[in-house]
């Protein structure tokens, strides 16, 4: 026998006037708010774009320095963009290339942090550092209702590589709050569109808000810490772990505040940017298998220019694949085979043509994303004009798997920040935490040292 | 502090300074007289810190407890030293006596190590996403698709995803754990049995309306909470009781008990006021770290002890079930029955014949055997090549291999049926797939097998379809599969810095793949580990990309050669004589087989401590045909699974 769920509202009848209805102010345009977004102080935003298994070296570094460049093959579809485009060479990840280490997890994990990783099954994760974009995040965060997103296409891979004795999770993360956690990618467009904009999109699914959520959460943090006293070091560990998770959650769910915030936030134009988006969401089914992955990657990137523009969040990293990706390419014309297989491509001329392609489509998403960016209009600026956004992966050349010569990239101006339109190359392994620290300066977040930085690589500033 | 520490060592000061701190005497002649050796014949041209020759890098070994923590690598590196293959040929060599001393002071070591009882210490963890869906339905009758609401959990140790440093929390997580719990709540209320289950209800008889009414009128008092929070007091007690796994503390039930009586005193006199208290008293339960984290109690002692009885009640019903226990296992801790071994031997019985050890039968198949790939959406099969493929059927190949876990453990009761049987699961689609006649339907049922080829794990359509490439087969991926699941002999990682070779440049796919492995391998750093790899994947070509059977290549009727060699060189041609060869060699495929469960029950990786125990359930399985349900038991009784050690940290603090 089936019965109707208690609704929300009998609920709220029972609990009279102490509580209020949400959000329903939500539904309906705001009208002060225009006003108060022009006068709002445009925010510099952070995207970071994560790609595996390395580029086609001869098809990636573009021809010509300086301003005077001509764009190689792979970074072809970047063409309407070359004046808001810094493309880097010689960048090096110095303390992952060392001997002795696996290909790719001790290369991935490591993308932003800079550090080497401790080899392990996983009885002992340490990433010896917080990456990049976490540490604008402790900066940046505290003004918006995320202090930062991670977005990504595939789950994190199964199992440990006995061959080379790493666990797969090292290859399924490049964000890492602390030395020891991973941020849980989002890779499904639907919740990752609700978990910004349910309140905000009529129509879209409502979670509702639960009347004792906080004594829920309350209590069982009282739990927790209860259980800390007694525990210890690694016991400690989880329970913190737990304590500050529940913590961020509270502060989020019952502020009123930020949300109201955030809501005011939701200009016309990006209400109407979400209606749209949220209509093709509802188009979008995920098979067991087989779905289209230029589709989903491309939703995955639309929720992502909108969680900057609606300024739910100011820092976001997005993986277009996990370590050593799998992913079968046969979509493309001229492609068979999966990437990492192809990316040992042995100098064989057949399979260096088809890891040609498949660097190029992730070079033709990137561009989607940034024209995204510049049709966000910020008063008189577009949102790319106020970002930076990184496209790079943790090797060069996917058979050889060296951290020399870092296929980078960095597009928009950084809010002015940044002096781009340039193709530059330096000193053969420069420290690729100079450009972290050049960028986080930039961000205004203060820090004086990154991973093993040896200076800010002040080319690239304005 | 090692940096100091080597510094000392350097510059020849330590004994005074270190005796003086009072080291043992052994650490001491460790840094005196065996050290000094391995610093001159390993580390000082090949295995430091800076060149790491083979990955390697000795100067961390300044402890002895170092070396004993490493046991399994130095049980290998004595080998090789014996051997004469280290140092190699062109370095400088070890004269006799240096080795004897070497070698000899190393094993004492090791040997020392495995004599003091070692149970190895088993953090807290977040129960995985499976194990979390199994104990909501367990708990409250609803069953949920943790795909739906969690991101995959990460695995670690032996490849599992119960590891417990691995099973992080963040804020995603916690807020999709809020989300689940609300929804849980939400539909166990909506099914009036399924509730009624959990919450009997309070019904107010007639009687104790009227003393309310009488009080209320009298003394100006309202005792009508008195009946709800009495039949509460039940309700909550027996819900957290099965959640926490264990008989809960006086504070904590009182806790719940004032969150029910707040959230009662809230509601108006409503029909459901009993039970939207009840609901929210239940999602502070869900969400409590009592229920999400499995924690076990440290003790204030260095030396391994027994874990409580509740304690025990858990790992047996997470490790054989993937969920908490149920009445009876708590009952049975509840009389402390599960610490005496006559007694315990009883529950896992019974618990071998639950249907619920399907769970487990599934859990561990699908990734010991990595077939949970087929789940994942970048992982595909190239359409365009294999039309034929479909989610559905890529699906029931799971289904195969689970269910045919699962026969192995309950119906024949022979885990080496896993190698070779004469039997298989299918439905018709499936049947078909392999060309299998005379089979309908879509469920799946044991098939008697005429033809030899399929029975056990090397026929299984979900194995070769997860361990080919998206267009065609790759001997390579099942060759190094067959290393690593059945003879436990994982391969070295490839060796950096291979050079191009000129002849790699010209082939192509039209070429023979035999003939393109051959030539990949004709640098002498890769023929070591390939020879035998590729060989035991070409016993397997007759099986295509998608795990049907085929006597040639492609459009060319390119004849296939099924024949390779073994490393230890018996011959063979083609699945049958390749399975038979696996199942000759049990006593591997029983310590592999032992180390994976081993790791899967105690949610961390094996290592060298647990040698014997490895030893002892290998014993167990061939001096008993493979024995499943023995052999499950065993690791039940296995010593790491009934003791542990405390945290180090812990013991200081007490």
């Amino acid at each position: 026998m089936k019965r109707k769920a208690i609704s929300r509202r009998k609920m709220l009848q029972g609990l009279g006037a102490c509580v209020a209805l949400p959000f329903l102010e939500a539904m309906t345009p705001p009208g002060v708010s225009t006003a108060r977004y022009v006068e709002r102080i445009r925010p510099k935003r952070l995207a970071v774009f994560y790609f595996p298994n390395g580029v086609h070296s001869e098809h990636w570094t573009p021809k010509g320095r300086g301003n005077d460049f001509e764009l190689s093959r792979t970074l072809k579809p970047l063409e309407p963009f070359k004046k808001d485009l810094l493309v880097l060479s010689e960048l090096k990840n110095r303390e992952v290339d060392v001997r002795g280490t696996d290909g790719h997890y001790a290369k991935t994990a490591p993308f932003l942090t800079c550090h080497n990783i401790t080899k392990t099954t996983g009885s002992n994760i340490d990433v010896k550092g917080v990456s990049m974009d976490q540490v604008a995040a402790r900066q940046l965060g505290g003004a918006t209702m995320f202090p930062s997103l991670e977005y990504g296409v595939d789950p994190i891979i199964s199992g440990v590589d006995q061959n080379v004795g790493y666990t797969r999770l090292y290859g399924s993360a490049i964000s890492w709050a602390s030395p020891n956690q991973p941020c849980s990618k989002e890779i499904d467009p639907h919740h990752a569109f609700n978990r910004l904009f349910r309140t905000v999109v009529p129509g879209a699914s409502s979670g509702g808000q639960d009347p004792w959520r906080k004594s829920v959460l309350d209590l069982v943090m009282d739990d927790a810490k209860r259980l800390n006293k007694h525990l210890g070091a690694a016991d400690q560990n989880k329970m913190s772990e737990y304590l500050e998770s529940v913590r961020s959650v509270e502060k989020r769910l019952t502020s009123q505040d930020k949300l109201r915030e955030f809501e005011a936030n939701i200009t016309p134009d990006i209400r109407k940017e979400l209606v749209k988006l949220n209509v093709r969401l509802k188009d979008y089914v995920e098979v067991n298998s087989g779905y289209d992955v230029t589709q989903k990657v491309r939703l995955m990137m639309d929720i992502n220019a909108l969680a900057l523009w609606s300024d739910a969040t100011r820092v976001t990293t997005f993986m277009f694949g996990n370590s050593v990706s799998n992913r079968n390419f046969s979509f493309l014309d001229g492609v068979t085979g999966n990437h990492h297989t192809i990316s040992h491509h042995r100098s064989n001329d057949r399979l260096l043509d088809m890891y040609s392609k498949i660097n190029y489509w992730h070079t033709e998403q990137y561009a989607y994303f940034l024209e995204k960016m510049r049709s966000m209009k910020e008063g008189d600026q577009s949102l790319l004009d106020q970002s930076m956004v990184l496209y790079g992966s943790s090797l060069r050349d996917g058979n050889s798997h060296q951290a020399t010569n870092l296929p980078i990239v960095v597009a928009g101006k950084g809010g002015g920040a940044l002096k781009t339109g340039q193709n530059l190359a330096f000193e053969k392994e420069t420290p690729l935490a100079n450009l972290y620290l050049a960028m986080l300066k930039a961000l205004d977040v203060k820090v004086d040292q990154f991973g093993d930085s040896e200076r800010v690589l002040t080319e690239i500033l304005a | 502090m090692r940096f100091a520490l080597i510094t000392c060592l350097a510059l020849g000061l330590f004994t005074s300074t270190l005796s003086a701190a009072g080291y043992p005497p052994d650490q001491i002649h460790y840094w005196d007289v065996v050290m000094p050796i391995m610093r001159k014949y390993c580390n000082q041209e090949c295995h430091n810190a800076d060149d790491l020759k083979g990955g390697l890098n000795l100067e961390r070994y300044d402890f002895i407890s170092r070396i004993q923590r490493d046991g399994e690598l130095f049980t290998s590196l004595i080998r090789l030293v014996e051997n004469g293959e280290m140092p190699p040929e062109n370095k400088l060599q070890m004269p006799a006596a240096e080795q004897d001393t070497l070698l000899s002071y190393i094993k004492k070591y090791l040997k020392e190590a495995l004599a003091i009882p070692n149970p190895g210490q088993i953090p807290p963890r977040r129960l995985s996403m499976r194990e979390y869906a199994y104990a909501i339905q367990d708990l409250t009758g609803v069953s949920l698709d943790p795909t739906e609401f969690f991101p995959k959990d990460p695995s670690g140790g032996e490849g599992f995803d119960n590891f417990a440093r691995v099973l992080y929390l963040n804020p995603l997580l916690m807020e999709r754990y809020l989300e689940a719990t609300e929804y849980i709540v939400e539909e166990a209320y909506c099914n009036v049995d399924r509730w009624e289950r959990i919450v009997p209800g309070y019904r107010q008889s007639l009687g104790t309306a009227l003393r309310v009414w009488w009080q209320r009128v009298r003394h100006d008092r309202d005792i009508s909470l008195e009946g709800p929070l009495a039949a509460a007091e039940t309700q909550i007690t027996d819900f957290a009781t099965r959640a926490y796994r264990r008989i809960l503390l006086p504070q904590e039930k009182q806790k719940l008990l004032d969150f029910f009586t707040e959230v009662y005193l809230q509601l108006p006199a409503i029909p459901e006021r009993f039970d939207i208290s009840m609901q929210q008293v239940f999602k502070a339960v869900l969400l409590s770290p009592n229920f999400l984290i499995r924690q076990e109690n440290d003790r204030p002692t260095e030396d391994p002890y027994l874990v409580s009885s509740f304690e025990m009640a858990s790992r047996l019903s997470f490790f054989l079930w993937s969920s908490i226990p149920d009445d009876t296992l708590m009952q049975a801790a509840y009389r402390d029955e599960l610490l005496q071994p006559e007694l315990l031997r009883v529950q896992i019985t019974r618990m071998l014949r639950s249907p619920k050890l399907k769970r487990m039968a599934e859990s561990f198949a699908s990734q010991w055997l990595e077939i949970d790939k087929l789940a994942d959406p970048s992982h595909s099969v190239d359409d365009k090549i294999f039309p034929e493929y479909s989610p559905d059927l890529g699906k029931w190949m799971q289904q195969e291999a689970v269910d045919y876990f699962y026969y192995t453990l309950t119906g024949s009761n022979n885990l080496l049926e896993l190698i070779d049987g004469r039997y298989t699961f299918l439905n018709e689609p499936l049947a078909e797939h392999y060309g299998i006649e005379g089979i309908d339907g879509e469920n799946m049922r044991r098939v008697q097998l005429d033809d030899p080829i399929r029975g056990g794990v090397l026929g299984m359509g979900g194995v070769l379809t997860a361990t080919s490439l998206p267009h065609r087969t790759s001997p390579v991926l099942r060759g190094k599969w067959v290393l690593e699941k059945i003879l436990g002999t994982p391969a070295k990682a490839p060796p950096p810095d291979v050079p191009e070779l000129e002849e790699a440049k010209k082939t192509n796919d039209e070429m023979a793949l035999r003939e393109l492995l051959t030539i990949h391998r004709a640098n002498p750093a890769c023929q070591g580990c390939h020879q035998e790899m590729d060989d035991l994947g070409f016993a397997l070509e007759n099986f295509d990309a998608i795990g049907r059977w085929r006597d040639s290549y492609g459009m060319k009727l390119v004849d296939i050669d099924a024949s390779g060699i073994m490393k230890s060189g018996e011959a063979f041609n083609g699945p049958v004589e390749l399975k038979a060869l696996l199942r000759s060699k049990k006593a591997q495929f029983a310590k592999s087989f032992s180390q994976k469960v081993l790791g899967f029950a105690l949610g961390r990786g094996i290592d060298f401590k647990d040698s014997k125990t490895v030893a002892a359930l290998s014993e167990t399985l061939l001096e008993n045909d493979f024995d499943a349900s023995l052999f499950l038991t065993e690791v039940a009784m296995s010593y790491p699974f009934r003791y542990k050690l405390s945290d180090p940290v812990v013991v200081q603090e007490f």
